[in-house]
């Protein structure tokens, strides 16, 4: 099958904007897309496929053709992906396998959430849909509290303390300050992070990611269109891979199985490995995520996540810059835009254009999307300088 | 009597349960509160988490029963439930406890209510009942009484009001034989009654009417037992007790002294519990146990002999004449009838907080609207939800819960066994849900109780912990109850428990939750 590439890539601002609706702030992410996608037109478009949540139930139904209405691109095929928070990282994907296929040479893949619009109780039920209903949720649960419960196994299992969870957090705030893009654009101090108010024991505020409106749209394109773009990306890799939906059901409560299966799959397709990856955009909707990350992604070994943090190689300067736009934490999770927002960072990164926060000499990079408590993974290996 | 010959049974108390929750508010604290005296008598009264209801303390008060006389609830052959604040009007309350229980369908079930005197009634028409029951076996009969009555805040009746709940398995030759059974009723309108669509006990409040009416329904009930009570001479009088002071009023009437009374009497450490509170008594009564002893000082041997009366406003009485013929030697050192009680509360409460649980400050549903868990749903998850009823894979034996769809372990579609897990297990993975962090289905339980503890559990399978030759266990998410140092931690031994899950279309949602096995008692 024939090689993918992204051709362009661009996101809203995330954050609280209630001037905004869900399509405004798609057709915002659109606009910066097609604009850094020298060589492309709307009109090239053959497909559409969005990821969403469900933008808090006001249009459960047929959301994605009304994007795609929205940006004149009246009468394109659209399908919008549902897989939680991994809705638009899945929605990529389906780009990527529509553009193999053959069936498509320039397909929008993209996603939209407004969660900031509504009263903190409509706020709550929707940021628990995605969890196991009948038994988990009915425990009095949302995900804060089942990543603690995967912390508190985690913290029990290894040499490791809340004390790196707050890490995560200071570090991904540090790079986030950079990002003029981010929900939470400011630096945090370890102590910050250390006192904030328990959510769910042991994560406190500064461990998790706040809720975000925001869009992120990419151009995913044949070799044929991207050798005529200004920037071109190869999609070296994809891999996707599902798992128990509620926690209680799964083997280990310290690993998330089906982010260590996608990123198997995806460093096979790309011929590459760990070893390869200059950057990587990692699901860190609590601290204690990327953590698991770091070792289901083979960055580290299993229980080394927090020695990883402590020597800052996952910093901006470090040897494997992890979470270079901010992250979850920093940058915002918009639930469906999260996935394909990650893509525009890597974009970004391997196309030189990632500003104050670019790492340097950045060729491979990873993204890492996670639906609900890892119900749903996807992971792209990206690869700049291809053509 | 010979072997061939048709045999005189009498049905007898052989195991006594009995639960109060552990939650308390002292008198001082209401009358700190109100700036009064609270209910006569009462020191402290039983405040029922923000997750309890009559269901919940009468399954924990029948399991306890059941495990007293050592009967498994599916040899139970009658069921009877006596409440007058079930927690819907109207509805099958008592095919739910049969169902939390493990008591068979197809056993009769009676449900008991319109006065606190129905109790009393459980029992007596438990005694008499003949219909399915007593084919030749044991057949053991469960009555189960609870209740958790309110009044208007500023009245006499919510400042008495407890909680709590008892239950008896009644079997042929349970060594506390039924004697006797008294019945009087008088009209006596206004002394204690609850409109129709209240929450609220009332009372019209002319106080030498309806002590009258109180004594003379008592003592009624008591002589038409047909016994002289000199000749019944009960070690102990167990009443229902409003106060603390109502029960010594019919001293006289019956020609017994007031320690007898005393020593089936516990309304002062739980206040007014309506149907269970002579039944709390006779648990008193009956056990040797410091911590259970009745308002009588503790210490004293266990009662041979009880009088159970109940009394219920409007006015009516039930008396029960209860004995053995164990002679005062034989009983002096232990339990002539098998108990499990503890009757005192170990978490003293503000007047708020005792507020916040009852729920008459806190604000119900969110708007947001809860997780939308359909009714017939949850029903075809009764049996994991009531009963603990896993899976065992037909295919590889791994257990499942909830046993549906592919095997977790070997994947395969075969189907599963029934496998009920005892009920214990181990903490996996914990957390503490802290205020504004819950679902909105769990807001309303967060604003009356606080941060709620989740843990993930392994639960033991049949094997019990670490079965030799079963030691399979099974993972499901639970909350945590009374878990004293907060977050579990992961390893620690918890015990499963019946609490209300949530209330959704106005239906409650029962469930099991998990107590840690160190806090339990």
């Amino acid at each position: 099958m024939r090689d993918v590439y992204i051709v362009g890539a661009g996101q809203s601002a995330y954050g609280a904007f209630p001037d905004e609706s869900y399509r405004s702030l798609f057709a915002g992410a659109f606009e910066e897309a097609m604009a850094s996608a020298g060589g492309v037109e709307a009109a090239d478009i053959d497909e559409a496929v969005v990821g969403s949540l469900g933008v808090g139930g006001r249009q459960l139904g047929l959301s994605g053709p009304a994007v795609t209405e929205h940006i004149g691109l009246h009468g394109v095929p659209c399908s919008r992906i549902e897989n939680a928070c991994a809705a638009s990282g899945y929605a990529v994907r389906q780009a990527v396998q529509a553009v193999k296929s053959g069936m498509a040479d320039v397909v929008l893949a993209g996603g939209y959430e407004v969660m900031t619009d509504m009263s903190g109780d409509v706020g709550k039920y929707w940021l628990g849909v995605s969890g196991e209903t009948e038994w988990e949720r009915l425990t009095g649960t949302t995900f804060a509290g089942v990543y603690a419960q995967m912390a508190s196994a985690y913290v029990d299992a290894y040499d490791a303390s809340p004390d790196h969870f707050s890490k995560v957090a200071v570090k991904n705030h540090a790079n986030g300050a950079k990002n003029p893009k981010a929900h939470l654009g400011f630096e945090c101090s370890l102590d910050d992070a250390r006192n904030a108010p328990v959510v769910a024991d042991p994560l406190n505020l500064y461990h998790c990611c706040p809720t975000s409106d925001g869009a992120a749209a990419v151009l995913v394109a044949s070799e044929d269109v991207a050798s005529a773009c200004d920037d071109a990306v190869r999609v070296a890799g994809v891999g996707a891979a599902s798992d128990h939906v509620g926690l209680f059901q799964r083997d280990s409560y310290t690993t998330i199985e089906s982010s260590e299966r996608a990123a198997t799959a995806a460093y096979e397709m790309a011929g590459l490995g760990p070893d390869d990856v200059d950057f990587a955009e990692v699901h860190d909707c609590f601290a204690i995520a990327e953590l698991l990350a770091y070792e289901d992604l083979g960055f580290c070994e299993r229980g080394h996540a927090p020695e990883l943090v402590d020597s800052g190689a996952t910093e901006l300067g470090g040897d494997l810059p992890v979470n270079p736009s901010g992250g979850l934490k920093s940058k915002g999770h918009p639930i469906g835009a999260t996935g394909a927002g990650q893509v525009v960072e890597a974009f970004k990164q391997l196309t030189g254009r990632a500003g104050d926060r670019q790492v340097a000499g950045a060729n491979v990079g990873l993204t890492h999307n996670v639906g609900g408590s890892g119900g749903a993974a996807v992971v792209h290996v990206l690869e700049g300088g291809a053509l | 009597m010979s072997a061939d010959a048709p045999t005189q049974t009498t049905l007898g108390v052989a195991g006594v349960g009995a639960y109060v929750p552990r939650l308390y508010l002292p008198a001082s604290a209401y009358r700190e509160a109100w700036g009064k005296g609270g209910a006569p008598g009462v020191e402290r009264v039983a405040v029922a988490d923000a997750d309890e209801d009559t269901l919940t303390m009468a399954t924990e008060a029948g399991r306890r029963a059941l495990r007293a006389a050592g009967v498994d609830a599916g040899d139970i052959d009658h069921l009877a439930l006596a409440t007058t604040t079930p927690p819907n009007d109207e509805e099958e309350c008592a095919v739910r406890l049969a169902s939390l229980l493990g008591v068979d369908p197809s056993v009769p079930t009676r449900q008991f209510g319109g006065s606190t005197r129905a109790g009393a009634v459980a029992l007596a028409a438990t005694s008499e009942a003949t219909q399915n029951v007593g084919d030749g076996a044991s057949s053991p009969r469960l009555v189960v009484v609870a209740d958790s009555p309110r009044g208007a805040p500023e009245s006499d009746e919510a400042a008495g009001a407890g909680a709590g709940a008892a239950a008896l398995v009644i079997a042929e030759d349970g060594p506390l034989a039924i004697d006797a059974v008294g019945e009087f009723g008088d009209p006596a309108p206004g002394t204690r009654f609850r409109r129709y669509g209240s929450a609220e006990t009332e009372s019209i409040g002319v106080t030498q009417y309806e002590r009258d009416a109180y004594t003379r329904a008592v003592a009624g009930a008591v002589e038409a037992l047909g016994i002289d009570t000199t000749e019944l001479n009960p070690d102990a009088v167990a009443l229902t007790a409003p106060d603390g002071k109502l029960p010594y009023r019919a001293a006289g009437a019956l020609g017994v002294e007031p320690a007898r009374i005393a020593a089936g009497t516990v309304v002062s450490r739980t206040g007014d519990t309506g149907v269970a509170g002579p039944f709390l008594g006779l648990a008193a009564a009956l056990d040797s146990e410091s911590d259970t002893a009745g308002d009588a000082s503790s210490g004293e041997s266990p009662a041979s002999s009880v009088l159970l009366v109940g009394y219920g406003g409007g006015a009516g009485a039930t008396a029960l004449a209860l004995g053995t013929e164990a002679t005062d030697a034989d009983s002096a050192a232990s339990s002539v009838v098998p108990v499990e009680a503890v009757l005192g509360g170990d978490v003293e409460l503000s007047y708020a907080e005792a507020l916040r649980r009852r729920g008459t400050i806190t604000g119900g549903e969110p708007a947001g609207g809860g997780a939308y868990v359909s009714v017939p749903t949850w029903k075809r998850t009764i049996p994991q939800r009531h009963r603990l009823v896993a899976g065992a894979c037909k295919e590889c034996e791994a257990l499942a819960f909830p046993p549906e769809g592919a095997c977790a372990d070997c994947g395969s579609l075969a189907g599963y066994d029934d496998v009920t897990l005892p009920g214990t297990g181990t903490v996996e993975a914990a957390t503490a849900i802290g205020q504004g962090g819950a679902p909105p289905e769990f807001v309303e339980q967060q604003q009356r109780a606080g941060s709620f503890p989740v843990a993930v559990v392994a639960f033991d399978g049949p094997g019990g912990e670490g079965g030799e030759a079963d030691d399979r266990t099974v993972s499901a998410p639970a909350q945590v109850v009374h878990s004293p140092a907060g977050t579990p931690a992961i390893g620690d031994r918890v015990e499963a428990v019946t609490r209300r899950i949530y209330e959704q279309e106005g239906v409650v949602r029962y469930g099991f939750k998990v107590v840690p096995t160190a806090a339990r008692r």
